[in-house]
């Protein structure tokens, strides 16, 4: 991973991050990106907010 | 108090729109919940209410989809162009940065509490293309991982990231447009 990646390496990264534990290497450079990066903040909160609207999205199944 | 077999049968549409959002085909559909039917008359049991009832019903059809869909495989996972398509080149530029930045879509828990936004979020779901649609339920709405999903399927573990990769963007993307834009943004 390189130390600088771009938005689509970071976004690739976020996804990833769902299936697989990242490396420290991965979660450095993430990090790194995300405090010049107002875009890809949003879209790790977006994406940490699809995991809670998963979860309530199968309760509402579950008692519909 | 109806009898157990017309409790059952009532239970068969909405037994059905879950087994047609997970298997995109109406015949494994058909398949799927004529199991599951026929798994609940062959034992019968008593339940404290039809909710209980469903419940109990929706756990059996679960198993029934995952048959059908190993069953299947090959069929489930085969690419529609759609399915294909890369998505990165549309959201990102040459240089790899956003072309439409992300915005803020505040406190998820807030959109939790409207029905409509549930509504939109399935319509969104049965909007992605058909491979991408099943590996996505399979891990959002069967909850297995990714390792089950390859075996269940017979793909990589590379295919499988791929397809979900796509599926959580194109989702992503059409909750922006069908729910997010147009709503005041978050205070």
């Amino acid at each position: 991973m390189k130390l600088l990646p771009t938005c689509r390496d970071v976004t690739r990264l976020v996804l990833e991050g769902e299936e697989r534990p990242l490396l420290l290497t991965e979660r450095w450079a993430m990090r790194l990106h995300w405090l010049i990066c107002d875009a890809c903040r949003n879209f790790r909160q977006q994406s940490a907010g699809m995991r809670v609207v998963m979860d309530r999205w199968r309760k509402y199944r579950a008692e519909d | 108090m109806t009898d157990f077999p017309s409790q059952v049968e009532s239970l068969r549409p909405q037994l059905l729109r879950f087994a047609r959002t997970q298997l995109r085909n109406e015949a494994w559909a058909e398949d799927a919940v004529s199991d599951t039917l026929l798994a609940a008359l062959e034992k019968p049991q008593s339940f404290a209410g039809l909710s209980q009832l469903k419940t109990w019903l929706v756990g059996v059809l679960k198993h029934k989809l995952v048959d059908q869909l190993r069953r299947h495989a090959r069929e489930a996972t085969a690419l529609t162009d759609e399915d294909a398509q890369d998505l990165d080149d549309g959201l990102f530029d040459s240089s790899g940065h956003w072309r439409t930045p992300p915005v803020d879509w505040g406190d998820p828990e807030a959109h939790c509490n409207r029905r409509e936004f549930f509504e939109v979020l399935e319509a969104c779901v049965e909007h992605l293309p058909s491979a991408q649609g099943r590996v996505f339920m399979m891990r959002e709405w069967l909850e297995l991982d990714s390792a089950e999903i390859c075996k269940e399927l017979q793909i990589t573990t590379t295919n499988l990231w791929v397809l979900l990769h796509r599926a959580r963007l194109r989702l992503r993307e059409c909750l922006q447009m069908r729910w997010f834009d147009g709503r005041p943004a978050p205070t």
